[in-house]
């Protein structure tokens, strides 16, 4: 049958597409089917301005595991990252911290807030890279099942807790701070300066709705210490071309591989017959079957809104709503006449190519949440910004360059509800460059174009629920066994039929490409027995 | 005169090790730095005639187990026939009306969920107290028989069967609004839930971590003691008594003597020494570790896993002595003994937190409330109340450092919060003190002014609490033993951490 398949991939994010290509790859006839115009999801280059390309909504690459890189052949489908070296944090005193690849010029940035700081930073990163070596397989598999009475899975669990629980008390005790405290608290252990903490715990709170002082945002400080390019530890990178050619490598590759990709193929709804998915059916009423249909949108978009609650067990759809996604973030993408100027380190040097972190202190990160906490944007919002045309002219005309900026607190629900978010956006984006012009006065005046996303409108042009980035928050009771609901985290559904392939799922969000790979090995090794 | 063990503070965790070690033949002395033993549920005369029975009230995670091991009963202790209900104070209307078995004054469709929850809290609550009943699950999973342990622990969690398996294990993290949200819709009452996961913590209600402090604290519930903390104190040294154990009240300990690496005894603040090869601290593991023991004692790691242990205070203590009864509005002329204000949502018990953050106190404080002389009259002159007040969120330091300025403006913002909620109190006071967590530490000896020795936090409990290093009540240096709240099972009046510690020190030292 002409439309018939081994599989449907419901969205075309970049994990959807990784899965495809490992299921062509291994003979599966396969068909991804894409909303948009354009593939890639979260994960895409947008020229909204004529001639500046932006990474609309994600935009830095780490995460994106080297065996993925490898099995599917990226490099060759045009995959290239440039390795973001610099972290720049100006303070409203007029101090700034600069942290790059150059040790000791560091070290000298760090001691002018704190000398003990400076010579704990290196230990703090050997200590980080040898946690961070330890937990890395748990990324890189399907999670073990607890509740299971399997004797592999017990076996499983039992040897994961050798891993984590087997190197000595100080490791174990460091795993379960790492996992279970703030980023403030933790960092505090190591750290006495305020403007060294500040900038170090903000990774803890990107795309999650907490503050640095909460609980749980440890950990995510570990994800900086994972991060691999080439194969080498602790390091961000920018892909030529913006972070869309890294969908457009994986789609290349998965059409290299047989796999059919169809743009401007929104799917309406999950076709069920008896209690089991066998196809999709199409906005413009087209039916395509398949033996699996595998979502590559988030765990309520599938389930609540693409199979509809009706198919659902009770207790399925209890779990389902209470699966938090929480939105938090937005992002303002700028078209730029010339490079900002910013007062405390004039020029355009080193530090405007890597990450600039405005996190001035930890009391007004707070502050920045508070505002989130009770329904309103933050007045004074934390900015994670790249310049990508600097490190890569292709994305902008000579001369001229893109921003991309990174804002928190935004939270999807606004006290006067979601929907309000039409009339905030303008002065959200206003708060976000008058913060910035407090640093770079001349923002102002070079702005060419303005592009701002609010989690509204996350929601409503990339299909993220509620604007969450991660496809449901990263907190400890959505992880691993638990995420998206407990017992179904191997990629399977209790709809049969139906799976689950993005960051809804183990090991969640950003441009990791595990959910993607782990659900096609799942479907074949199923397909297998 | 000589003893087998020389216990540190005359709280109720140091007066049940003591017990218990005399129980099985010690020879102990207790070393009190205050002038009456009993550390937080020492009674206390606030003002001429007045007195609360402690500064902690809440007697209800006792264990029993304990009370009839230690043989307290024939010591006059005795349990309360009911428990009080707690009312959840809102700012307008009447609030709810909780108690273990029910709840009323919400709508129909809570009062069942708040039926289903406690249930779960039912179903599980034998798993949880088996966890804070016996000592912390060993931490090291390089031997066959900590690997046996942990193991037999895990299939105590299987047995709850998978469901409330999993439940227990997704919940455990969680923030508490979060769980209590999902269950209920009235504000009031998640509020006034909410405030046992969240009260001593740096924690609000949004903070993930804070479900678990409620589980435990709903699943260690029972019968609270008649005549509160101050009963179970009198009882204790009654047995204490009974069984040659010396108690020395107005002597602080200043030094913990070693020698060769071991306990030699302890020096106390007049100079004396008292020797014994075994003291066992219920102090805070900070103050026993880093100040008492004599310096150089620990090997660097350890002391740097207890410098970084947290103990921010974040509650302070009011009491208040009135003329006449403290009657709630739209329940005048009704005795209410519990009461929990923490205006009326979650989101309101949150902004009490946020103000800790920025070294302020609460000017809205969450208030956990209690009328002892209900239960007590002879606690006050006839017809007079006392009302004991816990407040969150206060912190140790603020902004300009705590004055008298200061300390009474907390004051009036706990007395115009619980006015708001019981408009005839201003009129019927009488006296008014004020303990802020500095007072606390001054008065009490409890670093940081903590409650608790240390936070309940996910990475402040169990075998990590206070540190990995002595997490199972052993110390690296021979002899030393903690028995306080800072260690496992933790803060409150439970009597476990003594308890446990006594177990410690009879098994390894032979019996």
């Amino acid at each position: 049958m002409a439309n018939s398949y081994d599989a449907i991939l419901i969205g075309g994010g970049h994990n959807a597409l990784t899965c495809a290509a490992y299921l062509a790859k291994a003979g599966q006839r396969v068909v991804v089917l894409e909303r948009r115009h354009l593939v890639g999801g979260a994960t895409v280059t947008e020229e909204i301005h004529p001639g500046f390309k932006y990474s609309a909504c994600s935009y830095v690459v780490s995460l994106l595991r080297p065996w993925i890189v490898r099995d599917l052949d990226l490099p060759k489908h045009g995959y290239q990252v440039i390795p973001l070296e610099e972290t720049f944090t100006p303070f409203p005193d007029g101090r700034y911290l600069l942290r790059d690849a150059d040790a000791e010029r560091t070290r000298r940035s760090i001691a002018q807030f704190s000398k003990r700081d400076a010579e704990v930073y290196p230990m703090f990163g050997r200590a980080m890279s040898e946690l961070g070596r330890q937990v890395k397989p748990i990324i890189d598999q399907a999670p073990p099942d607890p509740t299971s009475f399997d004797p592999r899975e017990i076996f499983k669990l039992a040897g994961l807790g050798r891993r984590i629980g087997g190197q000595g008390e100080t490791w174990t005790s460091a795993h379960i701070k790492m996992l279970t405290m703030s980023a403030v608290d933790f960092l505090s252990e190591w750290f006495e300066s305020e403007q060294l903490i500040a900038p170090m715990a903000v990774s803890g709170i990107i795309g999650t709705f907490l503050g640095l002082r909460s609980p749980g945002t440890a950990y995510v400080l570990l994800h900086h210490y994972m991060g691999e390019i080439d194969g080498s530890f602790r390091e961000w990178g920018l892909a030529v071309g913006g972070t869309g050619s890294v969908a457009n490598a994986i789609a290349s590759s998965a059409r290299s591989f047989g796999a059919e990709i169809r743009t401007e193929a929104g799917v309406d709804r999950v076709l069920m017959q008896g209690d089991r998915a066998v196809g999709v059916v199409l906005e413009n009423g087209e039916e395509l079957r398949a033996s699996r249909v595998i979502s590559g949108v988030d765990p309520h978009r599938t389930f609540l809104g693409l199979v509809g609650e009706h198919h659902l067990e009770d207790g399925l759809a209890t779990q389902l709503k209470r699966f938090k996604m929480r939105g938090s973030s937005g992002k303002v993408n700028l078209a730029l006449d010339a490079l900002p100027e910013f007062t405390c380190l004039p020029g355009h040097g080193r530090h405007l190519y890597g990450d600039i972190t405005l996190a001035p202190g930890i009391d007004a990160l707070e502050r920045a949440y508070d505002d989130a906490k009770y329904g309103a944007f933050s007045r004074r919002p934390f900015l994670d910004i790249v310049i990508p045309s600097l490190n890569d002219p292709t994305v902008a005309p000579p001369g001229k360059h893109v921003m991309s900026i990174f804002v928190q607190y935004a939270p999807y629900k606004l006290a006067n509800g979601p929907q309000d978010w039409e009339n905030q956006r303008e002065a959200f984006g206003d708060a976000v460059i008058d913060e910035l012009a407090r640093y770079a006065p001349n923002i102002k005046d070079v702005i060419l174009h303005r592009h701002v996303l609010t989690p509204w409108d996350l929601e409503k042009t990339y299909g993220l629920t509620e604007g969450n980035i991660f496809h449901g928050e990263l907190s400890l009771e959505q992880l691993a066994f638990l995420r998206p609901v407990p017992g179904w985290s191997r990629y399977r559904t209790p709809v049969r039929g139906l799976w689950m392939c993005a960051s809804g799922s183990h090991p969640g969000g950003g441009i990791m490409g595990a959910p993607g790979a782990l659900c096609a090995q799942a479907v074949l090794k199923q397909g297998a027995r | 005169m000589s003893f087998d063990a020389l216990v540190i503070g005359g709280g109720h965790n140091g007066l049940v090790a003591a017990l218990k070690l005399a129980r099985a033949g010690r020879r102990i002395a207790v070393f009190e730095a205050r002038g009456v033993a009993g550390g937080l549920c020492a009674r206390r005369e606030f003002h001429p005639g007045y007195r609360v029975p402690g500064l902690w009230h809440d007697t209800a995670g006792l264990r029993s187990k304990i009370v009839d091991e230690l043989g307290l009963a024939a010591h006059g202790l005795t349990f309360r026939a009911a428990e009080p209900s707690v009312l959840a104070v809102t700012d307008a209307g009447p609030g709810a009306l909780l108690s273990p078995d029910d709840v009323a004054g919400v709508s129909a469709r809570d009062a069942s969920a708040y039926a289903e929850w406690r249930a779960f809290i039912g179903r599980v609550r034998g798993f949880v107290r088996s966890v804070l009943d016996s000592p912390p699950p060993p931490m090291d999973v390089s031997s066959l028989s900590s690997l046996w342990q942990l193991a037999r622990r895990g299939l105590a969690l299987r047995r709850l069967g998978r469901d409330d398996m999993i439940e227990l294990m997704r919940v455990a993290p969680m923030c508490v609004a979060d769980w209590l949200n999902e269950s209920f819709e009235s504000q009031v009452l998640c509020g006034a839930l909410a405030l046992p996961g969240v009260q001593s913590t740096f924690m609000g209600p949004w903070s993930p971590g804070s479900a678990i402090n409620l589980l435990f604290a709903e699943c260690a519930a029972d019968r609270s003691v008649t005549g509160g903390p101050a009963a179970l104190i009198d009882a204790l040294l009654a047995a204490c008594e009974e069984r040659g154990v010396v108690v020395r009240t107005g002597t602080p300990v200043t030094r913990i003597r070693t020698a060769n690496g071991c306990i030699a005894g302890i020096t106390t603040a007049d100079g004396e020494d008292v020797d014994a090869p075994i003291v066992a601290a219920s102090c805070d593991p900070k103050r026993t570790m880093l100040e008492l023991l004599a310096p150089c004692q620990l090997p660097l790691e350890v002391e740097e896993s207890l410098r970084v242990v947290r103990t921010r205070g974040t509650t302070a203590a009011i009491h208040l002595a009135l003329d006449g009864p403290l009657e709630f509005r739209d329940r005048e002329g009704v005795a209410i003994e519990c009461a929990r204000i923490s205006g009326g949502s979650l989101d309101e018990l949150e902004r009490a937190f946020d103000a800790v953050k920025y070294r302020r106190f609460s000017e809205r404080p969450a208030l956990d409330v209690r009328v002892p002389t209900l239960e007590d009259p002879s606690l006050a002159p006839e017809g007079h109340q006392v009302v004991s007040i816990l407040a969150s969120f206060v912190p140790r330091e603020v902004d300009g450092g705590w004055d008298d300025t200061q300390r009474e403006a907390l004051g009036a913002a706990v007395v115009e919060r619980l006015a708001a909620a019981a408009p005839s109190v201003r009129d019927r006071i009488v006296a008014r003190a004020v303990w802020t967590p500095e007072d606390l530490e001054a008065d009490y000896g409890l670093t940081g002014g903590h409650l608790q020795h240390g936070e309940h936090a996910l990475d402040q409990l169990l075998f990590m609490r206070p540190a990995p290093s002595c997490a199972h009540y052993r110390t690296p240096v021979k002899g030393l033993f903690l028995c306080g709240s800072g260690s496992h099972p933790g803060g409150g009046i439970t009597g476990q951490p003594g308890a446990l510690a006594a177990k410690e020190i009879v098994v390894g030292h032979g019996s």
